[in-house]
């Protein structure tokens, strides 16, 4: 850098505000060519010497507030991130916006996620309250609410920003495609029907998750003909970049519907086989290793849990299926309640509403489930939780406990806490319980973070791990 | 106190909405950087104060002019590039590419210092609506404006061939420039590359090569144009190394290989007097590597090589083994093959790298040829005979393993290996009984070979006979140790006791014994019975040898080593001057042939003439007389009378064998169908002709004619039957 030949020692002065630091021009440097601070000791902006230099030493002008410039140079001293009191983070985060700095704050500010390490970072109070259907969090950090007819969307720092609607039909799931764009399912309104047979609400469409325009319909054609569908669940296949979605048309067709995200165009469609619900699905998970799609449609919203896993090469073809269909009906039966394949991709795990865990293999057909009683969720406390649940299905829409697996562990929600299971046997090794916002209705992992929806007013919890201790 | 004046100054001012913002503010701001990105092109920066313009733009991104500040850039941009534009075109003949390339640096600092100060939008309002970075633009500015412009494109495209074709054609052209060139496509977008450069560059090399290529063909022979083939692949690939896009190369070589050899393929393999099979004749190993390393490039090029050498190859083998004038040489037939096969074998391994396939290829195409001749097992068997019986005196062990090892791979080739053991059966007989092998570690190395090769079954017959020569020499012993004190003087006799079945059943010929090996022969007889029961014991008085020492008229003394037949002769003299011929026959019972044989090798082996024959004819008649040659020398005290060694079979000898194979095979095939069947219950009768076959190959191929007979055959013993409904189907009988 010719800067830091010119001045010998390397050594910058900047004025920030009327204020003065001295530093290294490798210090400044570290933030990287593509900031600020990188583009200005740059040797191109440099190229006719420093007139402001004094005892060779380059001075700069920086028109910006001081205080939280000194917060910003120990960050990029001390890749540490020391907030002092009385300085709001919505105004270092414009700082740092300002510098091109927000990346390293958002990296300073919590460590890689761990379930044995989280802390409760900040709960978020809802507005609609009773009606959240999902939480979904943001590859950045972010995450967004639906409830009802909206999807509120909020960016890492928790702010909120405009909500999303799809023609304010009822909202069923959303995913996020990237950063910046969300998908979101949503239900067809009956008796709002086009003569074209095109519906007005339902269906899946892409929406800018930084401003809440939407950018495109996702439609659906049986027979070349363009129809209406309400959209259950969203899945995305990031390495060949589709979006997956359950489907069911108004005459019939239900089945699992396929989108090439780049034109935005159908690229298949699953019918529903007899004997599996596809349609209905509450949970799609595309699995990387195997190429197929895991579809979960379970009790309640269908009579018996089924779980099918597709695959959508040459001729699509179910590859696996187990369902509990035909087992007696009785009152203490165990039903599976909701499933999610563990990351090794060779089992399922799924939940019954007395939260027992119990694991499924995907390469046998036919096996039964194996019910864990070790992994009993909340064994600790379990009589006083029973009353509890007990209590909260006596009066309330009951929350079933949901499951997500995310870096080796195992999540699951029971109640009002999350428990994280851990190793390769699903040891019990922690539990979250936050805010009190009531029963939790839905959860999710993403951005380093974990959201957690609470039944009660939509309060949702964020989760972080602390960064690492210095000492 | 006075509340009037109060009252007058406490009016409510209008409710002001939003602070008006200066209405100059963007085209002030916009007029900032419009005056900064001028000072930038023309390297005029320095006076430029990074952080004021960076804040200015900040501020019109702050104040929701982005939309209008990106609309303001890019017609800025473009304005720059126009100008750009008509210096580069102005720009005469060589210089037009060094001044596109002065151009594209100055664009490209420029640019990446417009985009320090626009960082801030970049950030935000151009990723929040998805529109091109700032850099980008510039870049797809750069592309639309210049390098796609109508005076330019086709210029920069023809300059670049033009110096590619100059190149080709030996000139040297300033390779920098191009690097600098085609980077700069690359540095617009892969697709610019290909579709402005790379396409049009395939198309023109391709006519290029295939120009060329039509030139080589009709001038050069197939080893020079395979050497010009891989000059240019060679150029081709350097030339992309050093100023085009890695990704190129394989396309690049694709063309070169098409044009160059995939299109003359046929021509240049089959190519007469220089193709593959002048190369191939004259071992041209460093042509044939560079031919299979060339058309390892075209589909089809190895295989095309292999079938032309395959082809090759059994043609040669064919005229070798059918050829008149080979078979009257064992030895040297085999050893021709034997060196075929060496050179092939290193031709593979030099310049073929060890190719299975074409190692599979040679193996066939041996196979096919050897069996052509249905002389070749005992070819075969007659060069291990003669390897064996040499042995050591020739060559040290190791070299003669290392021929055997190379004979079994022959051996591996034979369909009829049953033929083979009946051969070596025949040959290893006559070498141990006659004391000819030369060493007993190379005959037993060479059973365990055929063992390893074909299984216990094979050669258990052959260690039988081993073992029969170790007791046969223990016996003899007990038999001398029995009768120590007995007549000294008798002749001593060394029995070999040969199990019948086990060794090669000849003709029983007896001959009269001369009385004192009767003699002998009797108490050994008498020996052996008593301490084996239930025994009989023939004299194979064709197969023996016998040691006698003769004192001639001029008084030398030798030790004759002879055969029994030659000893029977020889001893009729001790009472007895001349013999006629027919006197010598009643004497002995010899019969006829083999006593004639025996004669000539006593009496008209030249510096070997123990006989004298009256007269001295080669042939010999019955009242032909013999006596005892009086002036008989030798330099040798142990002198070694010539026996009949074994060769290759008489026509009528030929026939035998081939009738006691084929009445050897009847058995084995029967016992291979009763296998099948009992297992099989009920087959049809293809699957047994299948399964017999499959069965019988690793000892001999046998003829579908033989198996049904064999069929039928079974069927009259009642072990098989036919389906009474379907005739094609046979049932076993338990």
């Amino acid at each position: 850098m010719g800067m830091a030949a010119k001045t010998g020692r390397g050594r910058v002065r900047l004025n920030v505000g009327g204020r003065v630091f001295e530093t290294t021009a490798d210090t400044l440097a570290s933030a990287g060519r593509d900031t600020m601070l990188g583009a200005m000791l740059d040797a191109s902006w440099n190229a006719g010497g420093h007139d402001d230099a004094v005892d060779g030493v380059a001075e700069y002008f920086i028109d910006r507030d001081p205080a939280c410039f000194a917060v910003l140079l120990d960050l990029l001293r001390t890749g540490t991130l020391h907030l002092p009191p009385g300085l709001p983070e919505p105004t270092l985060c414009r700082e740092a916006l300002y510098y091109g700095l927000l990346d390293r704050v958002r990296a300073a500010r919590a460590g890689e996620f761990d379930g044995d390490r989280l802390r409760l970072a900040a709960s978020v109070p809802g507005r609609a309250p009773g009606d959240g259907t999902a939480v979904r969090a943001a590859p950045d950090g972010g995450c967004c609410v639906a409830h009802g007819g909206a999807v509120r969307v909020y960016n890492w720092l928790l702010e909120e920003r405009r909500p999303v609607y799809l023609d304010h039909a009822p909202v069923n799931d959303a995913a996020y495609l990237d950063a910046a764009t969300l998908l979101v399912a949503a239900r067809e309104r009956p008796g709002n029907r086009r003569s074209d047979g095109g519906g007005v609400g339902g269906g899946v469409a892409a929406f800018s998750a930084l401003t809440g325009d939407l950018r495109h319909r996702f439609r659906v054609a049986h027979g070349r003909q363009p129809r209406s569908f309400t959209a259950g669940a969203l899945e995305l296949d990031a390495s060949s970049n589709r979006v997956f979605a359950s489907c069911k048309g108004r005459l019939n067709e239900y089945g699992v519907g396929v989108w090439d995200c780049a034109t935005g165009e159908q690229a298949d469609f699953f019918y529903e086989p007899p004997g599996c619900a596809l349609g209905d699905a509450d949970k799609l998970q595309w699995l990387d290793n195997t190429n197929t799609l895991m579809v979960a449609t379970m009790f309640p919203r269908t009579d018996a849990s089924f779980l099918t896993l597709l695959d959508f090469r040459d001729d699509k073809s179910v590859v696996w299926s187990w369902t509990d269909a035909g087992t007696p009906a009785s009152l203490e039966e165990k039903r599976a309640v909701h499933a999610v394949v563990l990351e090794d991709g060779r089992s399922v795990c799924v939940v019954n509403q007395y939260d027992d865990l119990g694991f499924l293999d995907l390469r046998k057909n036919a096996g039964a489930v194996r019910w864990s009683s070790r992994s009993k969720l909340m064994m600790a406390s379990a009589g006083k939780n029973k009353k509890a649940a007990a209590a909260a299905r006596g009066y309330e829409e009951t929350c079933y406990p949901k499951l997500a697996a995310h870096g080796g562990q195992l999540f699951a929600s029971t109640n009002d806490t999350i428990s994280v299971f851990s190793g390769p046997d699903h040891v019990l090794t922690s539990t979250l319980r936050g805010s009190g916002g009531g029963a939790i209705c839905d959860f999710s992992i993403g951005g380093d973070r974990l959201f957690v929806l609470h039944n009660e007013e939509n309060v949702f919890d964020v989760w972080e791990t602390p960064p690492p201790a210095i000492i | 106190m006075s509340s009037a004046p109060k009252k007058r100054g406490s009016r409510i001012e209008p409710f002001r909405h939003r602070v008006e913002t200066d209405p100059n503010f963007f085209d002030k701001s916009w007029r900032k950087l419009h005056d900064a990105i001028r000072e930038i092109y023309n390297h005029n920066a320095s006076g430029l104060s990074f952080e004021e313009l960076y804040r200015t733009a900040y501020n019109m991104v702050l104040h929701k002019h982005g939309p209008k500040l990106y609309e303001h850039l890019t017609a800025n941009l473009k304005e720059h590039l126009e100008e750009m534009r008509t210096s580069i075109e102005a720009a005469q003949g060589g210089l037009f590419l060094e001044e596109l390339q002065r151009k594209w640096d100055e664009h490209n600092k420029a640019l990446q210092m417009i985009r320090d100060i626009l960082m801030y939008m970049d950030r935000t309002y151009i990723l929040t609506n998805k529109k091109t970075p700032v850099f980008d633009l510039g870049l797809e500015l750069w592309r639309d404006t210049i390098v796609r412009s109508s005076m330019i494109q086709g210029r920069l495209l023809d300059t670049l061939l033009e110096l590619i074709h100059r190149e080709r054609m030996g000139e040297v052209i300033n390779r920098s420039l191009m690097r600098s060139t085609t980077k700069m496509l690359m540095d617009l977008g892969s697709s610019v590359y290909q579709e402005d450069f790379e396409r049009p560059f395939l198309e023109v090399s391709a006519s290029f090569y295939s120009g060329e290529s039509q030139q080589f063909i009709e001038c050069c022979a197939c080893g020079e144009y395979l050497k010009q083939a891989e000059r240019r692949l060679n150029e081709e690939s350097e030339r992309v190394t050093q100023y085009m896009d890695m990704k190129t190369g394989e396309k690049i070589t694709a063309v070169v290989v098409k044009e160059m050899l995939a299109n003359h393929m046929q021509r240049l393999i089959l190519m007469e007097n220089s193709g593959l099979v002048n190369m191939l004749v004259e071992d041209r190993y460093e042509d044939l590597t560079r031919m299979y390393s060339l058309f390892h490039h075209v589909a089809e090029g190895h295989s095309t090589i292999r079938s032309v050498m395959a082809s090759h190859i059994k043609e040669t083998g064919k005229s070798l083994v059918t050829d008149p004038e080979r078979l009257k040489d064992p030895v040297d037939f085999v050893q021709r093959l034997l060196n075929e096969k060496d050179k092939y074998d290193n031709i593979i391994n030099v310049s073929f790298s060890n190719d299975k396939s074409f190692l599979n290829a040679l193996n066939s195409s041996f196979e096919n040829f050897i069996n052509l001749n249905n002389r070749s097992p005992e070819f075969i068997s007659l060069f291990v005979d003669d390897k064996l019986r040499k042995g050591v005196k020739e060559a040290s062990e190791e070299d003669l393993e290392t021929i055997l090892d190379k004979v079994m791979m022959l051996f591996r080739y034979l369909q009829e290996k049953d033929l083979f053991e009946k051969y070596y059966k025949q040959h290893l007989a006559k070498r141990l009984l006659s004391g000819k092998a030369a060493s007993d570690d190379s005959e037993r190395s060479m059973l365990v070979k055929l063992k390893t090769e074909c299984g216990y079954q094979f050669t258990s017959k052959l260690e039988g006979m081993f073992t029969d020569l170790k007791t046969s020499h223990d016996t003899t012993q007990n038999f001398y140790a029995a009768s120590s004190s007995d007549a000294t003087d008798a002749p001593t006799i060394s029995v070999q006791i040969l199990t019948t079945g086990s060794w090669p059943t000849q003709p029983c010929s007896t001959c009269n014994l001369p009385p004192e090996i009767l003699a002998v022969s009797e108490k050994f007889r008498a020996f052996y019975l008593g301490t084996h029961n239930g025994r009989r014991l023939t004299w194979q008085t064709n197969m023996g040898t016998a040691d006698i020492k003769a004192t001639f008229g001029n008084g030398s003394k030798h030790e004759l080593n002879v055969s029994t037949y030659q000893m029977c002769v020889l001893m009729l003299f001790n009472s007895a001057d001349a013999l006629t011929y027919r006197e010598i026959e009643q004497a002995t019972a010899i019969p006829a042939a083999d006593l004639k044989r025996c004669l000539q090798s006593l009496a008209l082996v030249k510096g070997k003439q123990v006989l004298r024959k009256e007269p001295m004819s080669r042939d010999i008649s019955d009242d032909d007389s013999f006596c005892v040659n009086d002036k008989f020398t030798s330099k040798l005290f142990k002198v070694k009378i010539g026996t009949v060694v074994a060769q290759k079979e008489t026509d009528p000898e030929k026939l035998e064998t081939r009738q006691r194979v084929e009445e050897d095979r009847k058995p084995q095939i029967e016992a291979a169908i009763v296998r099948i069947m009992k297992s099989r219950r009920v087959l049809d009768h293809n699957s047994i002709m299948t399964e017999v076959t499959k069965q019988l190959q690793p000892r001999f191929l046998p003829n579908p004619v033989v198996i049904k007979k064999r069929i039928e055959s079974l069927i009259e013993r009642e072990f098989l039957e036919r389906d009474k409904t379907d005739r094609k189907l046979y049932r076993y009988l338990a």
